[in-house]
């Protein structure tokens, strides 16, 4: 009767879990879906993560490559993000999805994406630079969603901020004599991640109620959506509103709270994952 | 990408640091010709796809999503006398579309987002090798989409994205005669040349002809084949295709418990 109930009229359905202060898979309103992630598991890539918030699935796999340095900033690198265009987020994902150049939703996505690394200074981009005005390196951050069970922003934030920290780049050094580069693969060092992002989704309900983290059905009947950025030490980063319902002073406040408390379990989760990976 | 403002754009050319490494070509070690690598399969892990599946076999990993039967696109067609079985006539049959696609980051080498020939190819591959095995005429005027997504690629991509896409189809509950095991061979080079059954990344780069095989394995049939390269003689490929079979009905054990264990899950998990 209840399945019944929620295929007719799915908001209502809802509305009676919200008002007792929860939500129908038994969450909380505050609360996240189980988060794991899994670092490292795709040998090609140089950097690899997997994570996994509820349902969606979205894997980061970072390539790094040599290239010229751009014209205008000759001592940088490049950090490039190719985030969730519509060939990676293929009908394997949802059947929202069709084949062909990214939609809409992926660039945005992209967008997003682009637009937290450029803010978050996540790393600097002389650390990429190897010859200033010869050679600096790329590096191509492939963002695939397997699985969108809603919160995209969130689950690619994560992932590409593990797989940074795991990316490996190989020594270069560059030959006076012949001014080609020497690259030693056996001599690796880790990046060096300077901030650790990491975006809070929100949705609004009825222009009133703020859940965290909404699944793809909340998403879809949900009034707005709300995403925030924060950084180490409650720096704010990125807020990401795009239309929806308004909202109040005081209730982005408390959104930025909830999003510091977020902030702390994704970098505890995160650190214990590097530790286990270090102690192999 | 010229043009192509849907997506970030980096550099207009970059290379892979490889080109410029001092080590020397890695050379494959020698092994045993008829060694499998060992399989993890999993079916029934994707949400949003009404069937899904994963194969990991050495180093290539792939994961496969069924979706569907969905109406299908392109109008209608004319009728013809209707097959065995109830089944709808053959110009009404359903249609099956395969989508072979490798992740930017699964070679040496990245690639960009925007597949190449290869990948239809491949897909074509995959799509003539699994209509043999699925019941189209039990979908009459849908489509079933497969797309089959290579995260790592450690030798045998297509084998691996073969047995992938039929578990997943199996998982989705789609109608099948049988499922399709895939098995991939390449040939050593050298003063005796043999052929290598599940070759690895390496053993591929190096081989002078590569194989991969689709087998039937309960109907005991070759659903597809597709090779090329040097092979020497005739006899060397039937010698090859011979040994690409056995390898299809060693692996068929795993993937039926893979399914069984599915099931189970899927039996658990419902609500009674």
């Amino acid at each position: 009767m209840a399945a019944g109930f929620k295929t007719v009229e799915p908001l209502e359905y809802y509305r009676r879990f919200l008002k007792e202060n929860c939500r129908p898979d038994g969450r909380e309103l505050g609360e996240f879906r189980t988060t794991t992630v899994n670092i490292g598991s795709i040998s090609t890539a140089d950097g690899s993560a997997l994570v996994k918030l509820g349902n969606t699935t979205v894997i980061c796999g970072i390539k790094a490559e040599f290239a010229a340095p751009p014209l205008d900033a000759p001592d940088r690198g490049y950090v490039v993000f190719l985030s969730v265009p519509n060939v990676d987020l293929p009908p394997l994902c949802s059947s929202r999805f069709r084949t062909g150049p990214p939609g809409e939703e992926a660039q945005v996505t992209s967008q997003f994406i682009a637009d937290v690394l450029e803010n978050s200074q996540i790393i600097k981009k002389e650390d990429l630079c190897i010859s200033p005005g010869k050679l600096a390196w790329v590096l191509y951050c492939d963002l695939i969603c397997l699985d969108y069970d809603g919160n995209i922003l969130d689950a690619c934030t994560f992932a590409l901020l593990a797989a940074l920290k795991n990316v490996q780049l190989p020594e270069v050094t560059i030959n006076e004599e012949t001014a080609l580069a020497e690259v030693n693969l056996k001599k690796k060092s880790y990046l060096n991640v300077r901030t650790n992002p990491v975006a809070t989704s929100f949705a609004v309900f009825d222009d009133t109620l703020l859940i965290v983290d909404p699944t793809g059905e909340e998403e879809h009947l949900s009034t707005g959506t709300l995403t925030i950025v924060m950084d180490e030490e409650g720096k704010l980063c990125s807020l990401h509103k795009p239309g929806g319902s308004g909202l109040t002073g005081a209730k982005l406040q408390d959104c930025m709270s909830r999003a510091v408390s977020r902030h702390k379990e994704v970098n505890k989760l995160l650190d214990e994952v590097i530790q286990s990976m270090k102690h192999k | 990408m010229p043009g192509d403002h849907r997506r970030i754009r980096g550099p207009e050319e970059s290379q892979p640091p490889q080109l410029y490494a001092a080590d020397e070509d890695e050379l494959p070690a020698a092994r045993d010709p008829t060694r499998l690598r060992p399989v993890y399969a999993r079916a029934g892990l994707l949400s949003q796809a009404k069937g899904s599946a994963y194969l990991e076999a050495g180093g290539t990993k792939v994961l496969c999503a069924v979706s569907g039967p969905r109406q299908a696109e392109g109008g209608e067609r004319g009728g013809g006398p209707a097959g065995a079985g109830g089944e709808a006539p053959a110009a009404l049959r359903g249609r099956l579309l395969c989508d072979f696609r490798r992740a930017p980051f699964s070679g040496p080498r990245r690639r960009a987002p925007q597949g190449g020939g290869e990948e239809r190819e491949l897909s074509l591959a995959l799509q003539e090798a699994l209509e043999p095995a699925v019941r189209l005429g039990r979908y009459p005027r849908a489509q079933l989409e497969v797309s089959a997504l290579l995260l790592e690629d450690g030798g045998s991509a297509l084998a691996a994205a073969l047995t992938a896409a039929a578990l997943a189809l199996a998982d989705a509950g789609v109608e099948m005669y049988d499922l399709v095991v895939g098995c991939g061979l390449s040939l050593a080079p050298g003063p005796s040349p043999t052929w290598l059954l599940d070759p690895t990344r390496l053993e591929e780069e190096h081989s002078a002809a590569g194989l991969t095989v689709a087998l039937m394995p309960v109907l005991n049939q070759v659903a597809g084949l597709l090779g090329s390269g040097e092979g020497g003689q005739t006899e060397s490929w039937t010698d090859a295709v011979r040994l690409g079979l056995e390898g299809c009905q060693r692996l068929y054990p795993v993937l039926q418990q893979c399914l069984v264990r599915a099931a189970r899950r899927r039996g658990a998990a419902a609500p009674s």
